[in-house]
């Protein structure tokens, strides 16, 4: 049938273009099993010492160190920063909401790397020396609206009138949230710190101008790719994604628990 | 546009179903279907939610094919042809109005699919807005503003505009309060009469069935048990699951006696039982009576059967009363239903001791 | 589109619990929005300000608040200046990406709705991943690929050929990064633009009779317009931002806005003239996003009941 053959095109298109997606963080992940300082395919003695000597490095230590926290902070000042902000955006009726649900967004439309100049220039103008936290809050900027939406498609999804049988049934507010509206909301909120943390950890252009003397992996890399290429750098790259890729797939699998769980 | 079959012949069949059966992954929504639909005229597929009456639909419309079976229509083998090249015309549970066009955008929609010019379409749109009792000046009304008997309008005329030999209807009618639902039963049904199209509609209401139907199909289980006219459906039920669809109804399982009479299994008594409609020979069966058919016996007052019992509770139906009895005692107790116009009630009173009787044939007989 | 607004089913809520709920929650809502709105307040409109003031300041200079005047805006409309030169690249480069994205990521948000069931979710995920990874990684890892003797151009001389193309520092492989970047801001967009067209409808226009291409054409394009518009925005909007692509894959063959900017802040510590161009691409954004996001429905997008 006619039917089946666009379907076969769709699921050969779809996986071609996943592929190309992929190809070239496998050519970074080929390129850190290189023994030789120089990159040349195909690759003559593969070996792991690029691997080892970036695990060595103090330097890259401080660096990933350094990553890992502010993705740490990103995430929990974001998740609670947004989760009040989804129920803002999609739960309850107020004057300024459409508004609001309007101006969110325009952090998200636009360019990370002016308005990380823009976050620059703002810090010098008040004072404020930059450093590893004028990222954290740069980065929440432009984190902290993605994750309000991500967390309010699941407050779509939530029956208010659940909220209103509990005060119903003598709740008080505090108790509500407690009891009835964080369980709900929790796999939308999980998925949210998700997000915050991968987005914060493999963010390069607001890092860039707001970290100061400071660095995170994204900026490290870029600084030697553009000068003095190493394999370290597409060893540190393919870990970074690397540990991106666990936490996205023990995240997730918590995560769809949690939705079970939910659902049972 | 006359009824195009003269009354008193004998309709030939436009939509046939021979040996109809679709598996879903193991499933048989729908299992060994015959049906001969006659031109003109107006059938109800009625059964409960999971009966496959939708999916039968979906099989008439095109949307799906049949695992098994033949569907002809004016003999022509149709079980392949897609909905875009059949003659019909299906309006959705959900009436599916594109939002994003007008009334009269609806309607013309499938004359544009034709290629028709925009003069005509509009021509032809607002004559069939007459049709189906849609103001002039909805023209250009967005179809989301319509409230929901407008958008009823709306999707008939849309599905008039295709012009198609049947027309299928599934439970358009479901989400509207009762009031509009009445009158809308009775619109189709005079539209029917004025356009002489065949209509299939499907339904889990059979109140809505009785209303418009010159024919009932009732569903279940994937199979069609019983097809007739409103009057062989109420009045001459094939089993206890149709009977019980139809209405409400007093069950008692009998037993063979020995002379002539039955013996109550459920509920102590000898009862005259009249013979089985389809002439089998049963030794245990069920005798069906409806609420209305039975009556509460006075003293001189005689019946062909009686039980003994007393008043649980009582219902106002409006114009009529039913009341709850309770018959046996024990494990071998039953609550039985007496409806009886306001004008002949009970004076009130729980726990009263009375007699109820019946007559043989206002019962039926069924084996299963 | 305004159309669809009105057709947002969250009027329709019962009028007593409506107004019952408002009354409580009018603070309420508002309260939720204030930490959001402090932090964009702080982190976004004021460093918007902040490039504003500095647009005005005299060229070269840091005298923020001290001084007006005109000169940085002249500057950049002097036809003797490159900047409108990087203005067009950016636009040019934005809309063909937008254009061919559209092409690339349909049939996959077709594929996400309708035929790939249960492995929609799977699919989704890897479209989803490379978000996570830093573009540098993703963009570097195109450049060990297409460099000389790197991972093409060594396959295909081990296998006899004579090299692989030399497409790396072109404006071309500029563009094809900038559409491999941003793939899933169009992809996802559009997935939920073409969630919200009934299935009914599909099957209803199928059945008056349409053909495929009638039924995309008359249905599913229209109805999944808002989704594809955000889509079309979003891409449109953050390629005239990018700066990677061009640095990385493209090695400044050409100069994107963006990069412009970069150099006025970093390079030639000229920040009025980077705040200049920055309050130009803002305004251009701004208006863009702003008139597009006016005509959408967000709560209909997101599936607000």
């Amino acid at each position: 049938m006619k039917h089946t053959r666009t379907n076969a095109l769709i699921w050969i298109w779809t996986l071609l273009v996943i592929v190309v997606i992929y190809l070239p963080i496998l050519c970074g992940a080929l390129a850190s099993f290189n023994k030789s300082r120089y990159f040349g395919f195909p690759i003559k003695i593969y070996a792991t010492e690029w691997w080892q000597k970036t695990l060595d490095s103090i330097e890259i230590g401080m660096i990933v160190k350094t990553s890992i926290l502010v993705a740490l902070l990103v995430t929990v000042f974001s998740v609670v920063i947004a989760t009040c902000g989804a129920l803002a955006f999609a739960r309850y009726d107020w004057k300024g909401r459409r508004l609001f649900q309007k101006l969110i967004i325009l952090p998200i439309f636009f360019p990370q790397p002016v308005l990380g100049l823009a976050l620059l220039l703002g810090f010098n103008a008040v004072g404020i020396q930059t450093s590893w936290m004028t990222a954290v809050f740069a980065h929440m900027v432009w984190i902290v609206p993605v994750v309000t939406l991500v967390i309010a498609i699941q407050v779509y999804g939530f029956d208010p009138a659940l909220e209103e049988a509990a005060f119903d049934l003598g709740c008080s507010r505090i108790q509500v949230l407690r009891e009835v509206t964080l369980p709900l909301l929790w796999p939308g909120i999980w998925s949210g710190m998700l997000f915050a943390f991968l987005l914060s950890w493999s963010n390069f252009p607001l890092s860039l101008y707001t970290t100061g003397a400071d660095s995170t992996i994204p900026e490290w890399l870029y600084a030697k790719m553009v000068a003095g290429y190493t394999p370290m750098v597409p060893a540190l790259g393919t870990m970074a994604t690397l540990a991106a890729a666990v936490l996205l797939l023990v995240g997730g699998l918590a995560g769809m628990l949690l939705r079970r769980r939910a659902a049972a | 546009m006359l009824q195009t079959t003269p009354a008193g012949d004998t309709p030939k069949p436009i939509l046939q179903l021979v040996g109809v059966r679709k598996t879903f992954g193991g499933f048989n929504a729908v299992e060994g279907i015959d049906l001969d639909v006659r031109e003109g005229e107006f059938l109800t597929i009625v059964g409960p939610s999971g009966s496959g009456k939708t999916t039968l639909l979906r099989m008439l419309a095109g949307m799906d094919t049949p695992t098994e079976g033949n569907i002809t229509l004016h003999g022509e083998l149709i079980n392949d042809m897609p909905p875009n090249k059949r003659p019909t015309c299906l309006v959705f549970q959900s009436l599916a109005l594109f939002p994003h066009k007008s009334v009269g955008e609806n309607i013309a929609f499938p004359l544009k699919v034709k290629g028709v010019d925009a003069a005509t379409r509009k021509a032809r749109a607002l004559e069939l807005m007459r049709v189906v009792r849609l103001p002039e000046n909805y023209y250009d009304k967005n179809v989301m503003k319509c409230s929901g008997g407008e958008r009823q309008r709306v999707a008939l005329a849309r599905a008039f505009a295709y012009d198609p030999q049947v027309l299928f209807f599934d439970e358009p009618l479901s989400a509207l309060d009762y009031k509009l639902k009445k009158a809308l039963e009775k619109e189709l049904k005079d539209l029917h009469r004025e356009t002489g199209k065949t209509f299939i509609y499907i339904t889990h209401s059979l109140e809505e069935a009785m209303v418009m139907s010159d024919r009932i199909g009732v569903m279940r289980a994937g199979r069609l048990v019983q097809v007739g006219t409103p009057e062989e459906i109420y009045g001459a039920p094939v089993d206890r699951f149709v009977s019980e669809f139809v209405g409400e109804v007093n069950t008692i399982k009998v037993k063979r006696g020995t002379d002539g009479t039955w013996d109550g299994v459920d509920v102590p008594g000898r009862f005259t039982v009249r013979p089985p409609q389809d002439g089998a020979t049963l030794d245990e069966a069920f005798v069906v009576i409806r609420p209305e058919y039975m009556r509460f016996l006075g003293p001189g007052d005689t019946a062909e059967n009686r039980i003994e019992g007393t008043v649980y509770n009582e219902y106002s139906l409006g114009s009529r009363i039913q009341y709850q009895i309770r018959v046996g005692s024990g494990a071998g107790e039953k609550v039985m239903l007496v409806e009886l116009s306001r004008s002949r009630a009970l004076p009130p009173g729980a726990d009263r001791a009375v007699t109820l009787g019946w007559d043989a044939a206002d019962a039926f007989t069924l084996g299963s | 589109m305004a159309s669809l607004a009105a057709a947002s089913p969250a009027a329709h809520a019962p009028e007593g619990t409506r107004a019952l709920r408002q009354q409580h929650m009018l603070s309420l809502g508002a309260r939720c929005a204030l930490p959001v709105a402090a932090l964009l307040g702080v982190g976004f409109l004021a460093p918007l300000v902040a490039i504003l003031a500095y647009a005005f300041a005299t060229p070269r200079s840091f005298d923020v608040f001290t001084s007006f005047t005109l000169e940085n805006f002249a500057g950049l409309f002097d036809p003797a200046n490159t900047v409108w030169v990087s203005f067009v690249w950016s636009c040019g480069f934005a809309l063909l990406t937008v254009a061919i994205l559209a092409v690339i990521a349909y049939p996959i948000a077709y594929g996400l709705n309708a035929v790939f069931g249960r492995w929609s979710g799977l699919i989704s995920v890897f479209f989803v991943f490379p978000l996570f990874v830093s573009e540098n990684v993703r963009l570097y890892g195109w450049v060990l690929f297409l460099i000389k003797n790197g991972v093409l151009d060594g396959s295909l001389k081990w296998l006899g050929f004579s090299g692989g193309p030399e497409v790396l520092y072109t404006p071309g492989i500029t563009l094809f990064g900038m559409v491999y970047t941003y793939l899933p801001f169009m992809l996802f967009p559009m997935t939920l633009g073409l969630a919200l067209v009934p299935r009914d409808l599909v099957d209803a226009a199928r059945d008056l009779g349409a053909g495929r291409l009638f039924i995309w054409r008359e249905i599913e394009l229209p109805l999944a317009m808002p989704g594809i518009m955000i889509g079309m925005l979003l891409t449109f909007v953050l390629a005239i931002g990018a700066t990677a692509e061009a640095k990385i894959l493209g090695g400044q063959s050409i100069i994107v806005i963006s990069h412009d900017i970069e150099i006025a802040f970093t390079y030639s510590q000229n920040w009025p003239l980077g705040s200049a161009m920055s309050v130009v691409v803002t305004l251009f954004i701004g208006a863009l996003t702003l008139f597009a996001l006016s005509k959408l429905d967000l709560d209909r997008m997101l599936g607000r009941r």
